[in-house]
């Protein structure tokens, strides 16, 4: 489960203070998959950022399976990062130079598994996503939806309970997002929790639940809606 | 130029970068600059006259161990035998030769007595074939004649009436006007008094790297030593095909001796300065490499500031920036870091040469040295920009637009 | 992890072979010159007695002229006059005491088929072997009875020998040296100290000796004398005029056991000059020195001024090859910037994106090492021909070398890595993440 309450995130520079998330509530359910929607400079992508703990908050309270994210060190953060959370990004961010079998690896190496079930791990989910037979090609040698598909692999391999992704399919043609949101969805289905940024209303559809950020809030009614929800 | 202003905002930026390269052109400038001014002191060295005629003259040692045996006769024989040897212009026995490294040295004073001021000179002793038989230019006076000749034996501790100098030794004991030294009573151990009676035009010390090489006086002495050295210089172009038939017709004639270390001056010459020519090598080799590494560096580093910026450059492009233009762009960049790295190598190049002067005794720097030094790195510095200039130049102006 | 690390090491070295090849390109060059420096100067400054530099001492004495001191007065003249060696020798106030100059001489074989033979030589008493630890493989050195008996006793260098006798045992046997015949005492192994530090005075790298003969052959005219010769007075005529003059040209070491032996020593040599001063010699304020081996070799100045001067130029050289290095890292660690934010995303905690980079540029340091080694052997192969003899057997790597050379590259490349490692691991992973 993850519960944000009253997040506030102040950038401050030498003559500007931006407010990208104001008093941000919100709280995601496991098994839930959210999309979260909104124009451009709403702070969509510093919500993600902070759900992923790949940046600080400047005050408000974050609990993540009921643990307190911010008494967590740098440490801290990169061991929930890798045990608890997945990433998906719009610009794959696969390693150049690794091929796919190395790409995968790259967490389970942090995790600190040993051999037997890195390799486990890392063929069942490039089967998973069907590319298998290709473990040994570099990422430049794949489509776009492959190396979407690598690193959805990738982000499985850890057996995260969350699995943010900021655009997933934003680089991809139609055809291949399609193929990707389907993938997502039986993830979804098998019980990760998925939180998606996008700004594609019909995309955002598709999710079980729909968010709207504006100026670094989430939206009064669907605050009501989540209650309820929650409560239900 | 419009674009200076740019590239220091972009440069500061980028502090590290830009002040990494600046510290490596300013080593290079300083190692390059004190190597190559050391360079140039040896060369001038071995650019000295010995004064000799070294392409035809050559020389062997006569060492004798037979008992009883008569040195003056076979002296005698043995410089006749040599003299008239069709092919030789003339030989005569010496002590030591010149920048062989091993020799004789005494001072000269102008007043008789102990605790004078006394000139240090590197000793040969001739007979009246000296002059010929080395090859050396006369200048004033006249040589000696067969009469000044005495006979030392070893351990004698008198000199001769008559000595020649050279000039550079005639303008140490007489800097007004060195051709006054002609006629004039030196003295020599002290109190023995010595008539300069003529002055050469050079002839070195036997080491090279006295400060006083260019001082040598001529005595006119034969040694009736078990020890000695014959010099001869012989027709032009025929002293290697001499020196096996004087070798042999000396070891033939007398069993009671051993003639050895058959050397010729050039071959002296070249062991005199090995050392000089070794260091020389490597420092041209250190000098060499160094800018070489520099320029890569400047390449690898380029190469990869441009990568970096490739869309940034393709924007550029797309904006109206001709290729003449994004090249420019990064030879300014280059010259303007090359210009704060020689600013540093110069304050460097003076530290290192100051600090070289006072721990190896060298002299201080010229400034034409380092302006050359300056102008060479800008030139470098240049040459190793042009390639990843000209990749950044041919950078597609529709990279702007992609997104990956 | 530290396997994977290599392995990433490896494949990011491999997949930027271009950049990665130019670091081990300058790093090689840079410890390959500086290697080079270092193994001339280490050798030229080595030890050549390390079991007992610390007893034997190298006397000087200040007997010069008082109106114009040896060496501007900083140093007391480099060897004794005949005069003074002799008595220090008959005073016999040390554990051991040798007086030595250098000698040449004639061997006439007796075999009329072979050609006579020129020998270098050292005039020196009964206890130079013992002192220096002079390796025998026949016989011994003589004793210091011979000295006194003024035997005619020599020692052949393990060369001589085998140009003579074929290597076999000659001791017992005589040869013709200088017209007289001298009994073959003992036989030495090849034996070549670097520097030659009993007697530097006509160059610290001088070949030992072919011959040792007793010292006292030559105040006996038996034997020729060669080497450096200084003088400050007029001498007289004729070789016993020499003697007693006041040219330098012997050299005297003392083994001393202990310190306190050291003091009583340099009284005893104290009390002697004053003693002289009494016969109008010794004009000079008093000046007597005892330097041990290391002292001794320090003061000479054996360390040639080119083969330092260069040692200063491969470490700026070396300085320079560094500096190309951290920018080339610094550029290659920030070209991956977009991994690294992946990385740190993906659970990279700062202390292992740092073990990972700092492993790659220590991969590198190994790598330019190796080259660094095979220059620095082609560089000292190179100054071997250059300097000729001079350089023989002072341009070799030692085990000791090759070591320093990989450590010098490893620890220094790890050094020019530290800064671009700790910019890498400072990148904010959310700013490289959004999209490239």
């Amino acid at each position: 489960m993850l519960v944000m309450k009253n997040i506030n995130k102040i950038f401050q520079t030498a003559d500007i203070q931006t407010h990208a998330l104001r008093d941000f509530c919100l709280q995601v359910n496991e098994g839930d998959f959210v999309s979260v929607t909104g124009p451009s400079g709403s702070g969509k992508t510093t919500f993600l950022n902070i759900a992923g703990l790949l940046e600080t908050y400047s005050n408000g309270e974050f609990l993540l399976d009921g643990e307190d994210v911010g008494t967590l060190n740098d440490n801290g953060r990169s061991r929930m990062r890798n045990e608890k959370i997945g990433f998906i990004f719009q610009g794959f961010n696969l390693i150049p130079d690794l091929n796919l079998y190395d790409n995968v690896d790259v967490p389970l190496r942090y995790r600190g598994f040993n051999s037997a079930e890195r390799k486990r791990r890392i063929e069942e989910n490039l089967e998973r996503v069907g590319l298998a037979s290709r473990m040994k090609h570099l990422p430049s040698q794949l489509s776009g939806g492959q190396q979407q598909r690598v690193a959805i692999a990738r982000a499985l391999a850890t057996s995260p309970r969350f699995l943010l992704a900021d655009e997933p399919t934003g680089n991809l043609d139609s055809e291949m997002a399609k193929g990707v949101l389907t993938l997502l969805e039986e993830i979804n289905q098998q019980g990760t929790t998925i939180i998606m940024v996008t700004h594609d209303a019909e995309l955002a559809l598709r999710a079980k639940r729909t968010i709207q950020v504006k100026d670094g809030r989430v939206s009064e009614l669907d605050v009501v809606a989540n209650i309820h929800q929650a409560s239900a | 130029m419009l674009e200076t202003g740019l590239i220091l905002r972009a440069l500061a930026r980028n502090k590290i970068g830009a002040l990494l390269i600046a510290l490596q052109i300013a080593l290079t400038m300083a190692i390059m600059v004190n190597a190559i001014f050391m360079i140039q002191d040896r060369q001038q060295q071995m650019q000295r006259e010995s004064g000799i005629d070294e392409a035809n003259t050559f020389y062997l040692t006569n060492t004798i161990f037979g008992q009883n045996y008569n040195i003056q006769a076979h002296l005698q024989t043995d410089l006749h035998m040599i003299r008239n040897t069709p092919g030789v212009i003339d030989a005569v026995q010496i002590n030591a030769v010149p920048l062989s490294s091993s020799g004789w040295s005494m001072a000269l004073q102008h007043e008789s007595g102990e605790d004078k001021d006394a000139v240090g000179s590197a000793i040969y002793m001739v007979d009246d074939h000296g002059i010929n038989a080395l090859g050396l230019t006369l200048i004033a006076g006249n040589n000696f004649k067969q009469g000044d000749v005495e006979i030392r034996k070893d351990g004698q501790s008198t000199w001769p009436a008559k000595t020649i100098i050279t000039q550079a030794f005639a303008e140490n004991l007489y800097p007004d006007n060195w051709q006054s030294a002609i006629g004039k009573t030196v003295y020599i151990s002290q109190t023995q008094p010595m008539q300069i009676i003529g002055i050469v035009k050079t002839l070195q010390a036997p080491w090279n790297g006295w400060d006083g090489v260019e001082r040598s006086m001529l005595v006119p002495f034969q040694r009736e030593s078990k020890g000695s050295y014959y010099f001869i210089r012989t027709e032009a172009g025929r002293r290697d095909e001499l020196m096996p038939i004087i070798e042999k017709a000396l070891a033939q004639s007398d069993k009671e001796r051993i003639i050895r270390r058959v050397t010729t001056t050039e071959d002296t010459r070249n062991r005199s300065y090995q050392q000089h020519n070794a260091t020389n090598k490597i420092l041209t080799t250190v000098v060499v490499t160094l800018t070489l590494i520099t320029g890569f560096g400047i390449v690898g580093l380029a190469i990869f500031s441009i990568n970096r910026r490739t869309k940034q450059i393709g924007t550029r492009r797309a904006l109206g920036a001709t290729k003449g233009q994004i090249m420019r762009y990064f030879m300014m960049e280059n010259f303007i870091i090359s210009t704060f790295g020689n600013i540093i190598g110069c304050i460097g190049a003076i530290g290192l040469n100051m600090w070289l002067v006072n721990t190896f005794n060298l002299s201080p720097i010229g400034i034409e040295l380092i302006a050359f030094g300056v102008i060479a790195l800008f030139i470098v510095g240049q040459i190793a920009v042009l390639y990843p200039a000209r990749k950044a130049a041919l950078i597609a102006p529709a990279t702007a637009t992609r997104t990956i | 992890m530290f396997s994977y690390y290599l392995r990433l090491a490896w494949i990011s070295i491999t997949r930027h072979w271009g950049l990665s090849l130019l670091m081990i390109c300058a790093i090689g060059l840079g410890i390959g010159t500086a290697m080079t420096t270092v193994t001339v100067n280490y050798l030229m400054s080595a030890n050549p007695i390390p079991e007992k530099s610390q007893q034997l001492y190298y006397v000087q004495l200040d007997s010069w002229d008082v109106n114009d001191p040896f060496d501007d007065g900083l140093n007391p003249p480099d060897q004794l006059t005949y005069t003074d060696s002799s008595n220090l020798m008959r005073a016999k106030k040390a554990f051991r005491q040798n007086v030595q100059a250098q000698a040449f001489g004639v061997i006439e074989p007796a075999d009329p088929e072979m050609l006579p033979l020129i020998v270098n030589g050292r005039a020196n008493s009964a206890d130079f072997f013992t002192m220096f630890n002079v390796p025998f493989i026949y016989g011994g050195g003589w004793s210091n009875q011979s000295d006194e008996s003024k035997e005619f006793v020599v020692v052949l260098s393990k060369e001589t020998n085998d140009k003579l006798f074929g290597g076999k045992n000659s001791v017992g046997q005589s040869i013709k040296l200088e017209g007289n015949m001298f009994r073959i005492v003992g036989v030495i192994d090849h034996w070549q100290p670097k520097p030659r530090f009993y007697d530097i005075t006509t160059g610290a790298f001088n070949e030992s000796e072919d011959i040792f003969v007793p010292f006292h052959l030559i105040a006996d005219e038996k034997i020729s004398r060669s080497g450096n010769t200084n003088c400050w007075k007029p001498t007289g005529d004729g070789f016993k005029a020499f003697l007693a003059s006041e040219c330098i040209w012997t050299q005297f070491w003392v083994e001393l056991k202990t310190q306190q032996d050291k003091e009583d020593y340099l009284q005893f040599l104290n009390a002697y000059v004053q003693e002289q001063q009494q016969f109008g010699r010794f004009q000079r304020p008093i000046d007597n020195r005892l330097s041990n081996v290391m002292q001794w070799l320090e003061s000479q100045e054996v360390v040639a001024d080119d083969a330092q001067m260069m040692m200063a130029m491969s470490f700026m050289f070396l300085l320079v090859c560094l500096l190309n290095t951290v920018g080339l890292l610094l550029a290659k660690f920030l070209g991956k910037a977009p991994e690294i934010g992946l990385r740190q995303a993906l659970g990279a905690s700062k202390k292992t994106l740092f073990s990972q980079y700092i492993i790659e540029s220590a991969c590198i340091g190994i790598l330019g090492g190796i080259l660094g080694l095979i220059l620095a052997y082609l560089g000292l192969k190179g100054v071997e021909g250059l300097y000729g003899d001079y350089m023989k057997d002072l341009a070799t790597l030692d085990i000791n070398m090759a070591i320093l050379a990989v450590t010098l590259a490893l620890l220094s490349t790890i050094l020019a890595g530290l800064y671009p490692t700790w910019r890498a691991c400072n990148i904010q992973p959310a700013q490289q993440l959004k999209s490239q």
